[in-house]
């Protein structure tokens, strides 16, 4: 069974070529020439057939591709591409902040984009917890289920950051370096971008830590990487 | 051009002389003015004084000698005795009476004194007598038809005008180093504004191109520094156009690359179904194509690290690994030599800047040399070397410097280049890539034939677990790190 792709791209000829390129991927794809449009279109397919993957442009006339994303975090935890013209720290980080799980840079090539879309899916799929549940102080984390509670609340992560959680609490006390997590999330080798991992990290904080300036939970060890806390 | 005059003294040093010169020159004069006037006011009064004592002795005189000759040499004694001073007399006709054993001989006396006097004119004169100033005195007694001569001792006058003296002198040092301070000062300020000119001129080369002069507030300077400002926002004006252009034309260049690329990828995967002549023009799109879209990804990363908007991320990592990993993305299978002894060293680099360096390295040996054949990194004084040996034609020595030259493209391959397909930037971007992690890179020759090429980048100090060298958290001062540092080409470029 194929994928079912959002691609939100305003320029035609880009959004005909790389649903051309991709569809020789394997996938389906979908196509919204707006952000607006990219909204209507995931609420009406979220009661069908949702969509398990989008990539949005973030250089959009009207709504750009940070507020689409945004806007379509709130729904949904769906895993998101971002497409940048740039690769400013800016753009990037402020992309990641808006929930995209990955970016590409434009130009890229459409095997480098398909590679993305393979390792955000295959993760997406993956339920490879191994304990049915692990507890960090008001911390719980239920890798079977997917579900995240912190003092009894649950809380709503994304895909990537609940397997960066995942990671993170199978080696609970270990530290585990940028590169190490950029692999085991992301499917990156060795010259990833460690700003996905601060990002998500950030993220994560906000979500399960009840002060994120102070964590508790999610330690960051200098000069090593990230661990969390036994 | 004329060669520069080597400065024999510095501006604020010429200005401070001549203010010590003025000074001196200044205080010696008045200094002699006071001095000579209080001289000749202290001496009048003296001579006054000494003038009326020397009369009344001579009077007295003349009254012992009318009652005749034969007590006056008791009679001057006396007199000696009495004023202190030395007596002379000179009787005409019998010649001198000399009566103390200092003076005792007319030649001690002026002759223009001793003829005056006894012409029959009083008359008095300064003399030096007996190692000391004195005042000579002849008084003419014509009743007696003598000359009466008396030598004073100046003595207490000599001692006011010495402590007059040294007091002007002090008087004049104190001013010369006064003046040569006064000097210092206001040559220092005065040459503050050029001081400042040259230090903004000086952080403008180094890349600062923000900088600006403070508006001064004496006229002549807010005029310098006007117009010193306007140039300089002229400038950085037409650098950030230029830039701004590079970077705005690669921009527009991004989206059609991206259907190229995407629409080839298409084509390529139904190569089998075209026919031959189309699978060959299928070929040659697909290879300028690709090197279009590397053209354009160096253009932009080159014009980023000129509008120094590029980011500097970076981390703590071992050599070995770093220098491994590099390779083994980019650079297929060349053999990394790590000798144990720099295994385990770490450096702090933006990791996706040296993989862009080594594959940069790997695909300049690859394409002018038949390929990289060894990397060896080794350890050498603080930093690490990284070296990519190739077995090719070599370069140069006189080409060495200029492959780091956009678009320089050397002789030997400039004859390959219907084949190459380079961007001419690989090496450039190499170089200003280095040049952010405060290493150097260059190229030499092998005794074995072939060149290699080194890049050197520092080692991490040692307890350097400082936040700065770990990058974990993302570099607030990401695009300042070029222009935090001094670059030695910036001026160049302007």
């Amino acid at each position: 069974m194929s994928s079912h792709i959002l691609l939100v791209e305003d320029d035609e000829r880009i959004r005909t070529s790389m649903r051309l390129a991709l569809e020789d991927e394997g996938y389906e794809l979908s196509e919204a020439g707006s952000g607006e449009e990219a909204l209507e279109l995931a609420s009406q397919a979220a009661t069908g057939q949702p969509f398990e993957l989008l990539i949005i442009d973030i250089m959009l006339p009207g709504m750009d591709g940070f507020a689409c994303c945004r806007e379509l975090r709130r729904q949904s935890a769906v895993p998101i591409i971002m497409v940048t013209a740039r690769t400013d720290t800016h753009d990037v980080v402020a992309g990641l902040e808006a929930g995209a799980d990955d970016y590409v840079t434009k130009p890229f090539e459409p095997k480098e984009l398909a590679a993305r879309i393979r390792a955000l899916l295959r993760r997406a799929r993956a339920t490879d917890g191994s304990a049915a549940s692990l507890t960090f102080g008001e911390l719980e984390i239920l890798p079977e289920a997917g579900v995240v509670r912190l003092a009894g609340d649950e809380v709503h992560l994304t895909r990537t950051e609940f397997l960066l959680l995942c990671e993170l609490a199978a080696n609970a006390g270990k530290v585990l370096s940028r590169e190490q997590l950029l692999e085991r999330v992301w499917s990156y080798d060795y010259f990833g971008d460690g700003r996905l991992v601060d990002v998500h990290v950030r993220r994560l904080r906000t979500k399960v830590e009840p002060d994120p300036a102070n964590p508790r939970h999610v330690l960051t060890v200098r000069g090593l990487g990230y661990k969390l806390a036994p | 051009m004329r060669a520069p005059r080597h400065p024999r003294l510095g501006l604020r040093n010429r200005v401070t002389l001549s203010f010590a010169l003025g000074a001196f020159a200044l205080s010696s004069a008045l200094g002699a003015i006071t001095y000579f006037a209080a001289r000749s006011s202290i001496l009048h009064d003296e001579q006054s004084a000494i003038e009326s004592a020397a009369f009344a002795n001579a009077a007295s005189l003349r009254t012992s000698i009318s009652q005749g000759y034969g007590t006056e040499i008791s009679t001057i004694a006396s007199i000696d005795q009495g004023s202190q001073s030395q007596s002379a007399l000179y009787v005409s006709g019998q010649g001198w009476i000399f009566v103390h054993p200092t003076l005792h001989s007319p030649s001690a006396l002026p002759r223009s004194l001793r003829t005056m006097a006894i012409d029959g004119t009083a008359a008095v004169q300064i003399i030096r007598f007996d190692r000391s100033t004195r005042i000579a005195v002849g008084v003419p007694i014509r009743a007696a038809g003598a000359t009466y001569f008396e030598v004073f001792p100046l003595r207490p006058t000599a001692r006011t005008l010495q402590i007059i003296l040294a007091a002007l002198v002090a008087a004049g040092i104190v001013t010369t180093v006064a003046g040569t301070i006064l000097g210092r000062w206001a040559a220092g300020r005065a040459l503050r504004p050029l001081r400042d000119v040259s230090q903004a001129a000086l952080s403008i080369a180094s890349g600062r191109l923000d900088t600006r002069l403070e508006t001064a507030d004496v006229r002549d300077l807010a005029l310098l520094a006007s117009s010193f400002n306007r140039m300089v926002d002229r400038l950085q004006q037409r650098i950030e156009r230029d830039a701004r252009f590079t970077s705005d034309v690669s921009h527009e260049l991004r989206s059609p690359l991206t259907t190229l690329a995407a629409s080839l990828s298409v084509l390529e995967a139904r190569r089998e179904d075209l026919p031959e002549r189309s699978q060959k023009a299928l070929g040659l799109l697909a290879a300028e194509i690709r090197r279009f879209q590397r053209m354009v990804g160096d253009l932009l990363e080159i014009s980023r690290l000129d509008a120094g908007s590029a980011d500097f991320e970076t981390s703590v990592v071992e050599v070995g690994e770093l220098v491994r990993n590099a390779v083994a993305t980019t650079g297929g299978d060349v053999a990394v030599d790590v000798p144990p002894a720099t295994a385990g060293r770490f450096l702090a680099v933006d990791k996706r800047r040296f993989e862009r360096i080594m594959a940069n390295l790997l695909d300049n040996a690859r394409r002018y040399a038949g390929g990289a054949t060894r990397v060896t990194v080794v350890e050498h004084e603080g930093s690490v070397r990284v070296l990519v040996d190739d077995e090719g034609p070599g370069i140069p020595a006189s080409e060495r410097a200029r492959v780091f030259e956009r678009f320089a493209r050397g002789s030997a391959a400039a004859g390959s280049r219907g084949a190459g397909d380079g961007t001419g930037l690989g090496l450039a971007l190499v170089a200003e890539h280095v040049k952010l992690h405060r290493g150097r890179v260059w190229v030499e020759g092998r005794h074995e034939g072939g060149a290699r090429f080194v890049v050197e980048l520092p080692l991490l100090d040692e307890g350097g677990d400082d936040a700065d060298a770990t990058g974990l958290e993302s570099n607030p001062r990401a695009g300042r790190a070029r222009t935090t540092r001094p670059r030695t080409t910036g001026a160049g470029r302007l």
